[in-house]
């Protein structure tokens, strides 16, 4: 499957097609794939494809705004929706984009293969199993053990928004509903509000503001963003729990109708704060409400910039 | 932010219909608790839910948002943003922890003096009930 995207990729420099290909390639340590950035043909035997391969790499479209002529990147199903929202957005032109849809078969949360495996050289996802390489040893694991928690729940695993697309779908992940995807956020409903709180307010007091939630978010496009104002200034600079928890409601709100649940937000977070569950929320909302799920398709206009006559009135409790 | 067990609740009213409405209650002389900090906007979708998500956090006992009446708008569509608005931000405050109560959305035009006092009225017992929002902290010293 590398290889084939490596030819796309070598033709589509070839041809000139693109200035640049978005990709992944090995990091510097193993298991640490990095994005990577491709000029010239004799550079694509870095790219790579793994279940190792995180990153959201539409994040790095928003450069195009100042630059002229087409790149080319990697989606997976999720990011896919990604560029569907900027499209919708007007950051990015669909016809300056080159797709290449890959078939996820689900990431590996590193966490989780560090707590089971020690020196892990290499992973690479088989049918409905991921072959650990340690040393001589090859282990077969069963996906749900090394799956990050976000592709228990996936939809998407394959692009449905790509001008190519590799290689075939695990039947293992296309098997998965869309059952337990809001199963975290409907557990954390069924607690009464002050246990709520409390949760909240002890992940919202860990945070240290370092903004790389903030920094990682695809759809974080603002030229200026509301946290960097002087005038309102609506954060001090100083991390306290009172700001902390309006840094991150605000960012919730503003993930109102385009969080894509990639999840790079929760995975970059070093105070491991579970931000998926926080958004989460608003998505289900936003799907239960207004029957609208980002990132699907580019017609669409978000639920919080129309408005029907005949909207209810849950809030009000009045009729009118 | 007042002292002792007395909430802080700050209103938001739109300027051409809630604001009158405030004025008439004024004007008849209508008794209501004495709470209520009222700030005018032009509109009720002028009130951009970063106001009310840094009002309750900051410590302030409740937020009230008044509106024209669905359809008297002023601007003939700003309060129906408004109530698209109203009811995800309900939805995220309450995920968070924050009361339901403590953040309100009502229709109140021109004429409606009297419910407007009753709204005030009824909303600042409910907030009262509560307690004081939870948060209530000083600023950090400058």
């Amino acid at each position: 499957m590398e290889q084939e995207l490596r030819e796309i990729v070598r033709k589509l420099l070839q041809e000139g097609a693109i200035e640049y290909f978005i990709g992944y390639a090995e990091g510097v340590e193993p298991l640490h794939t990095t994005p990577c950035f491709i000029e010239r043909e004799e550079q694509v035997q870095a790219l790579i494809w793994s279940p190792l391969c995180p990153y959201n790499l539409a994040r790095y479209l928003h450069q195009m705004k100042n630059e002229a002529g087409k790149v080319g990147l990697v989606v997976k199903g999720c990011d896919a929706r990604a560029i569907v929202e900027l499209v919708k957005g007007n950051q990015i032109q669909r016809e300056r984009v080159v797709v290449v849809g890959v078939p996820c078969q689900g990431q590996v949360d590193l966490a989780k293969l560090e707590e089971a495996f020690q020196g892990v050289e290499a992973v690479e996802g088989k049918g409905d199993t991921f072959l650990v390489t340690v040393g001589e040893k090859v282990h077969r694991v069963e996906k749900e053990r090394l799956w990050r928690e976000k592709c228990f729940s996936c939809k998407h695993p394959i692009s449905f928004e790509y001008d190519f697309v590799l290689g075939e779908m695990s039947p293992l992940l296309l098997a998965r509903g869309s059952e337990s995807e809001f199963a975290m956020v409907e557990e954390l409903e069924r607690l009464s509000v002050e246990e709520r709180r409390a949760f909240w307010r002890a992940q919202f007091e860990r945070c240290i503001r370092c903004y790389a939630c903030r920094d990682i978010c695809y759809a974080c496009y603002c030229q200026e963003c509301i946290f960097e104002s002087r005038a309102p200034r609506w954060l001090e600079k100083i991390t306290t729990p009172l700001d902390n928890q309006t840094y991150h409601l605000i960012r919730a709100w503003h993930m109102v109708g385009r969080c894509i649940d990639c999840g790079e937000c929760e995975r970059v977070c070093p105070m491991s704060i579970p931000l998926r569950l926080l958004y989460k929320k608003v998505e289900k909302e936003v799907e239960q409400l207004f029957d609208y799920e980002a990132g699907m398709r580019v017609e669409e206009v978000p639920p919080l910039v129309t408005f029907q006559v005949d909207d209810l009135d849950l809030v009000t409790q009045e009729s009118s | 932010m007042a002292s002792d067990n007395q909430p802080t609740i700050l209103v938001f009213a739109c300027n051409w219909c809630s604001y009158a409405g405030a004025d008439l209650a004024g004007v008849s002389r209508l008794e209501m608790p004495p709470h209520c900090r009222v700030v005018r906007v032009m509109c009720s979708a002028r009130v951009r839910p970063e106001f009310v998500i840094a009002a309750l956090s900051r410590g302030l006992d409740g937020v009230v948002v008044l509106g024209c009446h669905p359809g008297d708008c002023h601007y003939s569509e700003g309060n129906y943003y408004t109530r698209r608005r109203a009811l995800l931000l309900k939805g995220l405050l309450e995920h968070v922890g924050i009361e339901p109560e403590r953040f309100q959305l009502r229709w109140i035009s021109a004429s409606e003096g009297a419910k407007f006092a009753q709204t005030i009225t009824e909303i600042t017992g409910e907030i009262e009930a509560l307690g004081p929002n939870g948060r209530k902290q000083p600023l950090p010293e400058r």
